[in-house]
Order: structure tokens, then sequence, then C-alpha cells
């Protein structure tokens, strides 16, 4: 089941005397699955911050639809049990943690009396109960962060939409967000999240949705799209293999040396089972076997210039 | 109603923390006092100098917060992107809206009767009787500010907080010199020129109905349905107002 479906999305913004349009967003279809975490990524300025306030009902679309749950996402009810952190954390400068997370409390409509236990949770969660009584201001720009994810977590949303969660945190953050969704990924919460960092999406993500200048270039699951980068088999035999050189080249394998060991490449599209039968019915054994793939960041860099790509993959 | 009461209690919080109302208010406290002594340089009498000294300050008092405050409320809402914090919640504009609203016109009545306390004080002390007709007028004063701040916040819902604090000051001036666009009209010969001006006295609110000080200073009667026509008057141009608002900023990309 689907909790976020966008559908021939566009959106063209006017700037200037002449209102100039300039698209942000082309055409653009995906749907977010229920229970999953996906994650969304490309380049600066290539319309992800546009989508998510279009899904957010920040942004009116140009054209096409727009749902959450089956609803409209310009209705304020599209947004009920979603919640949404912003890259830059924004709270009003007068408030204390406190007010500032019992203020978004009241506008979820969580009752009085479960306000403060509820305040206590989240502060809990991202290890900041102490700054309780601090003004929201004084902190710094990684713990507005962890308050902003916590007010994200407040009333236990179903739905989580986040905009570069992970942006302008400090290591020890990082691994505490890292954690915190694991946490969600576990309870079934949906999370939707923007991120330039690909580590994050590999660790943690369940889909991959890419784009590039607007357009979609990619959308299915992280292990799809290591599957699309795998590269072959890499087996490290102990000592050499001189002997069988000839049958391993016949077969495709490419062969180095290394530390007294031979390290037998066997690309993906040759049988490596074949190889790794020739090799112990010679009385060869394996220090290791492994899989070879590229990773997410080779798979979305396409040269050594870190250019996204602009391609569908 | 509960969304709309905790924006307005949100907006009440920030706006009386704001050093601005303070300034106004001290400004507004000081000329009050000042003009006690103003009545010896008149030819009125010093209580008729003063409550229509006071009125006018309570007058510009409320235009000055609706200027300083409310026209660049929407704008620092959206360039501090606190807003977001808001409407990505089960909050719709129009909540939002008329939260901003009534948190502002709060903080409006509080300063209000904190310079009529002053100026009542300041009546007393002159010997005085603080009148029902005084009361109406400050009454009528606080309807017309929150046209006035209405009109920021419809302003602020689709330009810049400095273009929008120009509207609402044009705005103010425009409503109480509406009578001169009436009869203006009357006196015009050309069709073209009839129908434009009737236009603008239609499109613009008649500011002058919530001005009562004449009557006030020369203890002239006023009219039993005159304060409660204004207030009707008031109470649907501020909610014309605010429906426009929420009609505008709903269609607003942030």
């Amino acid at each position: 089941m689907n909790v976020i479906e966008l559908k021939n999305i566009s959106k063209t913004y006017r700037k200037g005397l002449r209102a100039r349009k300039i698209p942000a967003v082309v055409n653009l279809t995906f749907s977010v699955k229920k229970n999953r975490v996906t994650g969304f990524v490309g380049p600066n300025g290539t319309g992800k911050t546009t989508t998510i306030k279009m899904i957010t009902g920040l942004v009116r679309q140009s054209s096409g639809t727009v749902k959450i749950n089956g609803i409209e996402s310009f209705n304020p009810q599209s947004r009920q049990g979603v919640s949404y952190l912003s890259e830059q954390p924004c709270f009003y400068g007068h408030l204390t943690v406190n007010e500032a997370l019992g203020f978004a409390a009241n506008l979820l409509r969580i009752s009085g009396k479960r306000i403060g236990l509820e305040i206590d949770r989240v502060l809990d969660i991202v290890e900041m109960v102490e700054k309780k009584p601090v003004k929201v201001k004084e902190l710094s720009k990684g713990m507005q962060q962890r308050i902003n994810m916590a007010q994200v977590l407040l009333g236990n949303p179903h739905t989580m939409v986040l905009d570069e969660p992970m942006s302008g945190m400090d290591p020890p953050g990082r691994k505490l967000f890292r954690s915190i969704f694991t946490e969600l990924k576990k309870q079934g919460v949906t999370v939707f999240f923007s991120t330039h960092v690909l580590d994050d999406i590999e660790a943690i993500c369940d889909d991959v949705i890419v784009l590039s200048k607007g357009e979609l270039v990619y959308d299915g699951s992280v292990m799809d799209l290591l599957d699309t980068g795998r590269l072959g088999m890499e087996m490290v035999v102990f000592g050499t293999v001189k002997d069988e050189m000839e049958s391993l080249n016949e077969i495709g394998c490419i062969v180095t040396e290394k530390n007294n060991n031979s390290i037998v490449f066997v690309p993906k599209d040759k049988d490596y089972k074949l190889v790794q039968h020739l090799l112990f019915s010679k009385g060869k054994s394996f220090v290791s076997i492994k899989s070879t793939s590229k990773s997410l960041q080779d798979l979305l860099y396409h040269n050594p210039q870190k250019q996204y790509v602009e391609h569908k993959l | 109603m509960k969304t709309v009461l905790t924006i307005a209690s949100n907006t009440f919080k920030e706006t009386v923390r704001n050093k601005v109302l303070y300034n106004i208010l001290l400004v507004a406290g000081a000329a009050l006092f000042l003009s006690m002594s103003f009545g010896d340089l008149s030819v009125f009498s010093r209580t008729q100098v003063m409550t229509d000294f006071g009125l006018a300050t309570m007058s510009l008092t409320g235009l000055l917060l609706a200027v300083f405050i409310g026209a660049g409320m929407l704008g620092s809402e959206i360039s501090t992107k606190t807003v977001y914090g808001i409407l990505t919640k089960p909050v719709s504009r129009e909540q939002f809206i008329f939260g901003k609203f009534f948190g502002l016109v709060t903080t409006l009545l509080l300063n209000f009767a904190l310079i009529s306390l002053v100026f009542f004080i300041a009546i007393t002390l002159m010997g005085a009787d603080v009148k029902i007709s005084i009361m109406d007028a400050v009454v009528l004063l606080a309807v017309e500010m929150s046209v006035i701040v209405s009109a920021a916040i419809f302003f602020s819902s689709f330009t810049t907080p400095t273009l929008a604090a120009i509207f609402t000051i044009g705005f103010y001036i425009s409503g109480h010199l509406n009578d001169l666009v009436d009869i203006g009209t009357r006196q015009q010969e050309s069709v073209i020129w009839q129908t434009v001006l009737k236009f603008f006295y239609f499109l613009l609110p008649n500011l002058e109905h919530f001005n009562i000080r004449s009557r006030v200073v020369y203890d002239l009667p006023v009219p039993p349905d005159f304060v409660t026509g204004a207030l009707c008057y008031g109470v649907l141009y501020t909610i014309l107002l605010l429906l426009l608002s929420s009609m505008v900023f709903s269609r607003k990309d942030l």
C-alpha cells in the first residue's frame, strides 16, 4: 500500500518582472510504500525540497496530484499522523524547548494531561531532556536539529517526511538519528527523507528515489539498485594458481597476486561455482569468497567529477 | 477552535515580548502626560484638549502597532520559516490567519487597556469625570484598530513587510478621508470620474464611523444606534479582510 502518491507532478516558479518560467519539477510520478524507509536523493537544485514541500502542502503543484493516504496534500486532513522536519530548524525565538514542543503538541491536539509526558518521551529519545528550560535559539544548530527531530516524533506519527534531517549534525548526532530511524523502521513507521549522504541510504533505506534536473531517474529498492552495480565474485586463494591460469582465463576470470595469495575475480556473467569447483578439484583452498559491487556513491556518480547520473538507471 | 487559540496564544506571547511594543507604549504614555500641560496653550479647556489628544494618541498607537507588528507578521513567519512548523501539521491556512489576528488583537487590546488607564488617570487628576462617551470612543477605537490589523495582515499576505506597512498607513489615511471622497463624488460632473470615485468610496472602509472624538470633546450627544452600527460595521469589515487574507494566503507558495 502506498502512503504518499505523486502523479505527473510539475512545478514551475515565475521569477522577475516578466514572470519568467523556471521549472523546478517536471512530470514526476512516484509513490512511497507503507512501513518502508525511502530515501530521496539528487544534486542540489534538482527539486527535492520543492517536492517535499508539495507533499506537505507548503507549495501547490502547477499540475498533477499529490496524495497522502488518498487525501489531496493541500487538505490539512492529509497531514493527520504525518510529521515534517525541515532542513533548517525553525522555532520561535521567544520559546524554550519545553514551550516549543508544547506548542507543537497543542497543534497536534495531544490532550493537555499527556503533553508533559509526551515531551519527556521525545526529549529522552533525542537525549536532550536537560535542555527543556533552555530557549531554543540559545542552542547550537545540531542541538536545534535534535529538538526538531523531537518535534517530529511527537504523537507517534505513522508517516514522517524529512528534508535533510542530518544536515549540520555532528557524528554522535548522526549516529543517534540513524539509530532513531532504525527503531522507527522496526516500529513500521513510514519514513521518507531527502539526503546527500549516500551511506545513509545504503545503511537505513529500503527504497530510494533519485531525481536529476527535476526528473525521476530511479525509483525502486536499494537492493535492486545495488544489484545493478554488482560486478562479480572475488575469490582469494591460498598460494599460486599458475597451473590453473589457462583454464581460468578461458572461463573469463581475471587473476592477480597479492601477499603470496591469488585473487581470482569472476565477472557477474560467469558461473563462479564452476571456478570454485575447478579450484577445489585441484586441491586449492580459499581465504575468502565475496561478492563485489559498486557502492551507491559509484552508481549515482557516473564519473570521477562526481556528477550525478543524468540518464535512467 | 483550539488550534486557532493555540496560534493566538503563541502570537500574543511573541508580540508582548516585542520591544517595539514597549517603545510605542512608552511614547504614548509620555505623550499623554505631556498633553496635560497643553491645555494652557489652547483656548479650549484643559480637559477638552487632554481628551482630544488622548484619543488621537490611542488611535496613532494602534496604527503604529498594526504597522510595526502586524504588517511584518506573515513576512517574518515566512522568512524565518516558523510557519513550516505550523502549516505542516493538520492546520489550515485559515486557522493560521485567524489565530495570528486574534493574538495580535489581544496584544492590541491589552495595550489599549494600559493606555486607557493612563488616560483615565490623567483625566481624573485634572479633576474631570470619565464619561460614558469617552468609553464609547475607546471601544470604537479598538474596533477601528481590529480593522487596521486585519488590513495589515491582508497586505502582508501577498506583499513584502515594507510595502504592507506603506499600504496599511495608506489604508488608515484613506479610510479617514473617505467622507471627502463622497463629497468629491457629488461635486464631480463627469460620469466617469463619479464612477471611479464611487468605486473607491465603496472599496475603502469609512474609518470616520469609528471617530466620535469631536462629539466627546465638545460633549455632543452620540446617537444610541451609532456605536452599535459602527461595531457591526467594524466586525464585518474585519471578517471580510480576514477571509480575503485567508484566500490569498491559501494560494501562496511557502
